[in-house]
This record gives C-alpha cells, structure tokens and sequence, in this order.
C-alpha cells in the first residue's frame, strides 16, 4: 500500500490559481476525507493525485516516488467519479474486467478477481447486467468494484454518494468503511458533506480557497479548530459565532463583552491580547443549556423538532441568533423567552480578528467537565 | 332523440370531424411525398422492363417483362467491372473516412489545443468549393501521385467530398460523450487509441452508420471526378459507365440500357440503407452517468 504527500503542489487553470501551495501527507492505509466548500479545489486536488489534471508547481510523490508526469495508471491508483462513470456497452463483469486486461492479467486472473470483487460488493448476481439496468447503487458498486479489481495501492473517490438518496447514502458509507478495514488500502476521499467526512475519516483536510486550513484528526477539528473557518465548517448545526470584544486579559483568561454588554470569562491564553481587541466568541450548539443564569437572554424564534434531537433558534438581538442543540425532545414555545449557558466554561471558543484561533490557557487544559453555572455581572 | 341532446353531441361531432380532416391532410402530404420521390425510381424500373421500342409509349403499368435490357447492359460493356470498381473506390472511401473522421474527431472534439476552431472551420470551408473549382487542382494532384486513370485517385478525389462532413458530424458525436468515462478508462490504464477503439466507438456506433452511410453513396454516385480522373472503360465506376453507355450509332440512345443499368445500381444501396436502418440504436451511452 502507499503513502501520497503532496508538497506546495499548485495548480491554475489559465492565470486563475485554484490549488495553491498544498502540503499534505496521507499516511499509508490511511482512510483521508478532504472536505470544503464547492470551489475549494479538493475535486481538483484529487484529480492531481489521479493524474487527470497536470501539476503546476510542487511534487507529488507515492511512497515516496515523484510521479508528476506519470499517467494515471502508473502511479497505481484507481478512481470513483460522482457519476460512476462506467462504461454503458459494456457488462458489469467487463466493466471491472477493463482495465485488469488492459495490465495484460491472464484470464483466470481476470475472473478470479472480478468475482471476489463482486462478492465483496454483493454484486455477483448482476455481472451480465448492463450499466442502464442497474439502480444507482448498484451503479455506485460497480464503480468501486471497477477500482477494486485492478488492486491499486491508492483508492481515490470523488464525491461517490453525493447522487444517492439519503437512505442510500447511509448505507454506502458504512460499506466504503468496512471495505476501508477489509482491504487496509490506503484512501482519499472528497466530499463537501462534513457527516460523510466526520464518520469516514481517519485524517481530516479541511481545504479553503486553495488552501489547507486545517488536517488532523475528526474529532481534533471538532474539539480544536485552528480558525474560524474549520469552526463554521466542521459541526452540524453550525458553530454559534457572536462578535465580542476583549473587556480583561489576566494571565489565566480573558472576559469579553458581547454587543448587548454580557461579560464572559473565556480561559485562553492571554498573551496576544489586550483590552479592547476585537474577536469572536464561539460556541458549539449542542454546549449550550437552558439554565436560569446564563450569558445568552434571547427569543424563541423558530424551533426544529427531529425527533432524536430538537434545536431551538434563538434571537438575541435583532442581528443576532444562536442555535442550542438538545437531545430529545424540549418542551417550549415559539415566541418564549430563554436564558442559555455553557455545559462548561471550556466549551467557549475564542478567535482573534484575523480569524485563528486562541489557544486554551495552560490551567484550562484539562477541564472538569461537570457543568457550570457562571454569570458575569 | 331530443333537441337537447342534439346539441350536447354537436360540439363533439365537430373536433371528431376536424381531427379527421386534420388525419386525412397529414396522410395524403405523406403519399404525396411518397408518390413524388418514388415516382422516377418507378418509371425507370418498368421503362427498364419493357423491351424495345415500346419504350416510346408513355405507359404507366408494365403490359409484358422482359429482362433484355439488363442482359444487353452486361454484355454490351464491362458493367460488371463497373459495378467492382464502385464498391472498391466506395468501400474504400468509407473505411478511410471513418478512420479519420473518428481520428481527428477525437483530437477535435475531445482535447483542447489552439486553433482548434480555426481548424474546425477550415475543414468545413473546404466543402464550401464547388466540384468544379477543385476539379483542375485534383486532377494536377492525382497525376502527379501517379494515380491517373487508377480507381485509388478516384477514390482519393472523393475523400474531399467525404472528410468534411464526417470529420463535422463525428466531432460534434465525440464532443457529447460524457468525460468521466474518458476519464475512467484513463485512471484504468487506457491509452488514448485505446480509448477510441474500446469506449468510444461503440458508443458512436449509430454516428459511424449514419456518416459511412452517407460517406458510400456519396462516393457510388459521385460523378465528375471519375469522369474526368479514368480513361479506361474497364476501370470506370457506374455513374460513368451508365452516362458513357452508347447505342448502335450516334442518333440513338438505348434508354432500355441506361434504365437497366440504373435500376441495378440503385438496389444496392436501398438493401444497404435498409439493413443498417435498423443497427442506428440511439441511447447507447444511457446509464453511463446518472441521468
């Protein structure tokens, strides 16, 4: 199996650059989502692995070999398209048969593997069947198994359930996982869909415009994003964001004053700070609580009853709202008024005017998680 | 009956009338159509049957078949020949212009280089010259490959009448074939030959009958090229045998003959327009890409 690291590979697409200056490394058998906002470049940083777009700047090596200028096949990786891609006069046998008789592969090697694939998929009933006669999973299985037969040591997928129904979608992710574990290939996978990216990945990209923003692991996004942007972007619903402004900076924490002049205490280090600074305070939906102190006094504007889980838009001020995020079900109107607070005061989130992130303060690092009640009078 | 319901099924009667009208006016354009573009093909064929001098009488049923005029158009000159030589230079011209109508299809219609339009709109200017304005230019370049008076440069002379509209007809195909198949084939590992011959032809399959189709009874008709390129009787194509058949003397045209002679020519290409009637499938590429 392989490892891919992408060193300031850049790309442009006649002056407009789309992929600027990417560092990236996808561990060997690694299951790695790059994820962002449609216009990124993670479809076009994909197809650089793939070789289906030219490199403009940088190196791309596979296990540790520069393979710019290599044709797709020798580089040893397979692809899954959004549209499956197959090819429609062929059967679904000799579509995953195509490009293993292309390496020359003997004829029992061809059968032999075609069938394990199918098996693996569940497909082998279908192999005779043409592409127009398959639903769309089905389609969507053959495509994988068409990469599967050729054993590359890089699985690449772009975007493979964005036209399944959501049923659908829920099931074929959880087979992509499993087939992640069964065949301890190494993965690449683009969505705009952060679910897909949160419960498939073992290694999260998170690209902006070109640019990584952030990678690491799901749940280090989640906990610690490095700036806004992965903060927004990472989480459904999305991270409460609300402009504030430094009122205190100690050694051990700040306080921050919001527009309607509520004080909180936020532990992070304090170092680049000074009273007056202007920043962003953030809170992840589901940290937040209805409590009879709190920092957050608004309106019920609009509730969304899911059944499992209930979230509540919440007018602050005219400009402002914030979402809670309960499990359950919440017994409250429209119209009704709330006070909100934080299960614990590490759960706040607090970025500089230029978008990064502040790092939590030394003391708060490893913080009780028994809810607090604090009020900032 | 009462009055009320008189009037309740007149409005009905009226749209019944007027679809009828409407059915009526629809088939009879439709046997006009029919009638007129048969009509020669059917005068030629009994005019071909009828035997000798009762050719004058204007008659629109056969009253007696004989197959005189067609022995006589095989015996009189190498018809048969005639009749080879066409299938060789159509044939020919089909096969050449297929390969490099799906050739630079692929270049024109699928990879993006500069030029490309212009090149595009050259190789339709070049239909745009009359048989006429080229003919001295072909003939200058026919002689000097030393193809004069060879069925190869006549069926050179007719690639240019070809080459436009296939290479036109096949790049606009090629364009609308979805790209993540070729993209596919090239992440499986194919070349871009490969390509072509594997993916792409047979999805312009019905592309490929339609422009050969039309490529070979360009080429069987084709007429002042062959003319003016062939000397020799025995190496002439149909259309130049049929115009060059003669009678005894000079004052006399066998009209039997040149009847005969072209109903024979014609049935081929019926039989070939029927066959690969049915082999145009549309809705090959269904179930490539979701949709």
């Amino acid at each position: 199996m392989a490892r891919v690291e992408l060193r300031r590979v850049r790309k442009t697409f006649g002056g407009l650059e789309v992929v600027s200056g990417v560092d990236v490394t996808v561990p060997d058998r690694s299951f790695t989502v790059l994820v962002g906002p449609s216009g990124c470049g993670k479809s076009t940083l994909l197809r650089l692995i793939a070789g289906l777009e030219d490199i403009s700047g940088g190196d791309l090596l596979i296990d540790g070999i520069r393979v710019n200028d290599d044709p797709p096949a020798r580089r040893g990786v397979a692809m899954v398209f959004q549209s499956y891609a197959l090819y429609p006069h062929m059967t679904v046998f000799d579509n995953m048969a195509f490009g293993l008789r292309l390496t020359k592969a003997g004829k029992e090697t061809v059968e032999q593997r075609v069938r394990v694939a199918a098996r693996v998929l569940e497909i082998d009933g279908l192999l005779d069947r043409l592409p127009k006669q398959l639903s769309g999973g089905q389609r969507q299985r053959v495509a994988i198994g068409r990469a599967i037969t050729r054993e590359p040591k890089v699985f690449l997928f772009d975007e493979p359930l964005s036209n399944l129904d959501a049923a659908l979608r829920v099931q074929m992710r959880i087979e992509i996982a499993k087939l992640h574990k069964e065949l301890s290939a190494t993965m690449v996978y683009v969505t705009h869909d952060q679910v897909e990216a949160m419960t498939l990945a073992e290694e999260i990209v998170v690209l902006n415009a070109g640019r990584v923003e952030q990678a690491g692991p799901p749940l280090e996004l989640y906990e610690r994003p490095r700036n806004i942007f992965v903060a927004a972007f990472i989480g459904s619903p999305k991270m409460n964001l609300l402009p504030a402004r430094i009122a205190l900076a100690v050694p051990g924490g700040v306080a921050v004053e919001l527009e309607d002049g509520a004080r909180i205490a936020v532990p992070v280090a304090a170092d680049r700070l000074s009273v007056g600074d202007k920043v962003t305070l953030g809170i992840r939906p589901e940290h937040l609580a209805p409590a009879t102190e709190g920092p957050f006094l608004g309106s019920v504007a609009h509730i969304e009853r899911l059944g499992a889980e209930t979230y509540v838009h919440l007018a602050l001020s005219q400009r402002r709202s914030l979402v809670l995020r309960r499990d359950g079900s919440l017994d409250i109107g429209e119209g009704a008024s709330l006070r909100l607070s934080p299960v614990w005061e590490g759960a706040y989130h607090l970025f500089a005017a230029d978008g990064s992130a502040l790092p939590a303060a030394p003391s708060a690092m490893h913080p009780s998680r028994s809810p607090r009640k604090e009020t900032t009078q | 009956m009462t009055r009320d319901r008189r009037h309740n099924v007149r409005p009905l009667d009226l749209r019944l009338v007027s679809r009828l009208l409407g059915r009526m006016a629809f088939w009879s354009l439709v046997a006009a159509i029919v009638a007129i573009s048969l009509f020669p093909f059917y005068y030629a064929l009994i005019s071909s049957l009828r035997p000798g001098s009762s050719l004058y009488e204007i008659r629109y049923v056969p009253s007696e078949v004989s197959f005189a005029n067609y022995v006589s158009v095989f015996r009189e000159q190498p018809f048969a020949l005639s009749i080879l030589n066409s299938l060789a230079v159509a044939t020919g011209v089909v096969t050449v212009s297929l390969l490099l109508g799906v050739t630079a299809a692929y270049a024109l219609g699928r990879i993006d280089f500069k030029g490309r339009r212009l090149l595009l709109l050259s190789i339709l200017g070049v239909s745009m010259f009359p048989q006429v304005a080229v003919l001295a230019g072909i003939f200058e370049l026919v002689r000097g490959i030393g193809a004069y008076n060879t069925i190869f440069g006549v069926a050179l002379s007719h690639l240019i009448l070809t080459l436009p509209f296939t290479v036109w007809v096949l790049t606009t195909f090629m364009r609308d074939l979805p790209k993540e198949v070729e993209e596919a084939a090239f992440v499986d590992g194919a070349r871009p030959w490969i390509v072509v011959t594997r993916i792409f032809l047979p999805l312009l399959w019905p592309a490929l009958v339609t422009t050969g189709l039309l490529a070979f009874i360009t080429a069987w008709n084709e007429f002042l090229f062959a003319l003016t390129l062939v000397l020799s009787p025995e190496r002439r194509t149909v259309p130049v045998a049929i115009a060059l058949i003669s009678g005894a003397s000079t004052q006399e045209l066998p009209w039997g003959n040149i009847m005969a002679a072209s109903v024979t020519v014609t049935v081929p290409l019926i039989l070939l327009v029927l066959v690969f009637q049915r082999k145009i499938v549309s809705g090959l590429t269904a179930g490539a890409v979701k949709g």
